[in-house]
C-alpha cells in the first residue's frame, strides 16, 4: 500500500497549521507563513475556518476568498475568526465586543488575525507561558489603543487569542501573555 | 481546465488517515488548548481503525500535526517495542510518511503512553501523552458537569481536602500515577498517568506538551515555559518515587525510572523503563558513537531545576 501524499492545499494548510502553533507556543518569535500579504489571510483562514465554525472580516476581497470555505459570515459579536488585515480604528468597536468564552467554555472566544508591520514602531515586552523570561518585539501599525483595549477585555482565562501577521511573517499573542509597552 | 486536472489521484486513504475536516478540527482545538493552558477542550474524537481507549486520543493529535518531514518515536510505559506502541507506530509511519526512531533525541513528536523519556526533550519537540481519563476531579466529583462547574469556578477545595485526608489517614500522599497539578497557577489538571518521577519534567519544559483523550473527547495543552505545580501543602511536600539504590541491570543506569521484575527467588531487579535511553547507554557501553542528551534527573537523583523538587523532613506528623 502506498503513503498517502498531502495534496498541494492539504501542504498548505499543514504549513500555516504548524507557523501558527508554534507561534502561540512561543509567543513574540517570528514564524512563516507559506504565503505574503493578504494570501497570508486566506492562507490561516483555509486553514482553520470551515463550516463547523464562523468569521468575520471588515475588508471586502478577503471575505469573499473565505466564502470557499463554507463557514458562517456572522458579526464581530458572534464570530469565532475574525480577521483584519488592516486594524482601524472603528475596528476597535468590534474588538471590544469580540467573544471572549465563558467560565465553563473559554476556548468558545474569538481568535482574531490582524495586519500589523513587525519590526518597528513601539516596543513591547512580553512574558507568560511560552517565554523563557521575557521577550521584546516592537509591533507597528496597530491602533494606540489596541494594547489598552486587549488589557481591558482579558479577564483570564476569559479572553480572545490574537495573531500578529506582517507579510509573510506571524506572531502569536494567546491570551496568557502579559504585555508591557516600554517607553 | 478538465475534469483531470480538477480531480485528485486517487489515493487508498487520506493523508494521515483523518480527512482535511477532521484534521482542521483537532488543529483548531489544539490552538486553543495551547492558549489556555490545562484546560479542557472537548473535541469530536473520530472513529480510527483502533479501538477507543487504545490510545486514539494521541493519535489523533499526531496524525493532525505530522508532515512528511517528521520523525515520530511511539513509546509506551517507557518501552519502545511494545505491541500497542509498534502498533501505532507503524500505523502513523504508513498513514504519513514519517520517519521513526526510538531516539528521543532524534524525533520531533513523541507520542506516548505513561512516561517522558528520561533525556530532556528540547524546544521544537511535541510531546503527545495518550489520555485515560482527563478529569483530576472525577474521585472527588464524579458528575462530569459539576466537575466543569468546579474547573469554571477554580474551587479545587475537595481535591486539597481529599490530600489532606491522605496526609491525616497514611501520613503520605497516596495518589501514584496521573499525579494532580496546576498549570499556569489556573487549572487544575491530569498529567495522564505518568508515574510521579516524571510529573516534574512537565514544570518550565522546553517542548510543547499536548494530552488527548480519544474516548473522553477532550485534549489539553502545556506549553513551553509554563508553570506546571503538583497539589502539596506549605509543610508536606509532593515527592517523587525512591529509585536510589536501584541499579538497571541492562545498562548500569541510576537514579532513572525503573520497572520492577520480579525474581523467582522472590527478590527484585531493575530495568530502566526508558528502553530509548537503555538502548543508547548499551551501545555507548559498546563503544559506539551515540549522542547522549542531558537527563532531567542526574546519577544522583538530583531533578534540573534546584528547588523544585523539596526534601521532606521525616518528622513532618
Amino acid at each position: 500500500m502506498a503513503v498517502p501524499l498531502m495534496s498541494p492545499q492539504e501542504e498548505r494548510n499543514h504549513v500555516t497549521f504548524t507557523a501558527l502553533m508554534r507561534a502561540l507556543s512561543h509567543p513574540g518569535r517570528e514564524q512563516r507563513l507559506p504565503d505574503t500579504g493578504l494570501a497570508a489571510f486566506v492562507a490561516i483562514g483555509d486553514a482553520l475556518v470551515d463550516l463547523e465554525t464562523s468569521y468575520y472580516t471588515p475588508h471586502d476581497a478577503l471575505a469573499a476568498a473565505l466564502v470557499r470555505t463554507g463557514a458562517r459570515f456572522l458579526s464581530p459579536l458572534q464570530a469565532r475568526y475574525q480577521f483584519y488585515p488592516q486594524l482601524h480604528d472603528q475596528h476597535l468597536d468590534h474588538l471590544r465586543v469580540a467573544p471572549t468564552g465563558d467560565y465553563v467554555a473559554p476556548e468558545d472566544s474569538a481568535t482574531l488575525v490582524v495586519g500589523c508591520v513587525i519590526g518597528s514602531g513601539p516596543a513591547v515586552e512580553l512574558r507568560g507561558p511560552g517565554i523563557r523570561s521575557a521577550i521584546e518585539v516592537r509591533i507597528d501599525g496597530l491602533p494606540a489603543a489596541f494594547w489598552s483595549l486587549r488589557a481591558g477585555t482579558l479577564r483570564y482565562p476569559l479572553g480572545w487569542d490574537v495573531f500578529l501577521v506582517a507579510g509573510d511573517r506571524v506572531i502569536g499573542l494567546p491570551r496568557t501573555t502579559r504585555v508591557e509597552m516600554i517607553e | 481546465m478538465t475534469l483531470a486536472e480538477l480531480a485528485r489521484p486517487a489515493q487508498d486513504y487520506s493523508y494521515a488517515f483523518l480527512d482535511e475536516f477532521a484534521k482542521r478540527e483537532v488543529r483548531r482545538r489544539i490552538l486553543k488548548a495551547i492558549a489556555i493552558p490545562g484546560h479542557q477542550v472537548p473535541y469530536a474524537s473520530r472513529e480510527l481503525p483502533i479501538a477507543r481507549g487504545w490510545g486514539t486520543g494521541g493519535l489523533q493529535v499526531t496524525l493532525s500535526i505530522a508532515g512528511p518531514h517528521d520523525i515520530v518515536k511511539v513509546i509506551d510505559q517507557g518501552a519502545d517495542d511494545s505491541v500497542n506502541a509498534v502498533n501505532l507506530r507503524r500505523f502513523i509511519a504508513r498513514m504519513t510518511g514519517v520517519a521513526t526512531t526510538s531516539d528521543a533525541q532524534l524525533a520531533t513528536i513523541i507520542q506516548s503512553r505513561h512516561r517522558i523519556t528520561e533525556e530532556r526533550l528540547r524546544e521544537g519537540q511535541v510531546l503527545v501523552l495518550q489520555v485515560p481519563d482527563p478529569e483530576p476531579l472525577r474521585a472527588v466529583e464524579p458528575n462530569i458537569s459539576l466537575a466543569r462547574e468546579m474547573h469554571a469556578d477554580a474551587d479545587y477545595a475537595l481535591m486539597w481536602l481529599g490530600l489532606y485526608e491522605q496526609v491525616v489517614r497514611f501520613g503520605t500522599f497516596m495518589t501514584g500515577a496521573s499525579y494532580p497539578v496546576v498549570v499556569h497557577q489556573r487549572y487544575l489538571m491530569s498529567p495522564s498517568p505518568i508515574p510521579r518521577w516524571d510529573t516534574p519534567m512537565l514544570h518550565q519544559a522546553a517542548h510543547l506538551t499536548l494530552l488527548s483523550a480519544g474516548r473522553e473527547k477532550r485534549l489539553y495543552a502545556v506549553p513551553p515555559y509554563t508553570d506546571v505545580r503538583p497539589i502539596e501543602f506549605e509543610d508536606v511536600f509532593f515527592q517523587v518515587e525512591n529509585q536510589q539504590g536501584r541499579i538497571c541491570e541492562q545498562s548500569g543506569a541510576v537514579n532513572k525510572f525503573m520497572n520492577e521484575i520480579p525474581q523467582p527467588d522472590g527478590s527484585m531487579c531493575y530495568q530502566a523503563s526508558d528502553t530509548g535511553y537503555v538502548e543508547k547507554l548499551v551501545r555507548r557501553a559498546r563503544g559506539e558513537p551515540v549522542a547522549i542528551g542531558a537527563t532531567y534527573y542526574d546519577d544522583d537523583g538530583t531533578f534540573y531545576h534546584p528547588g523544585y523538587l523539596k526534601e521532606q523532613e521525616p518528622d513532618h506528623r
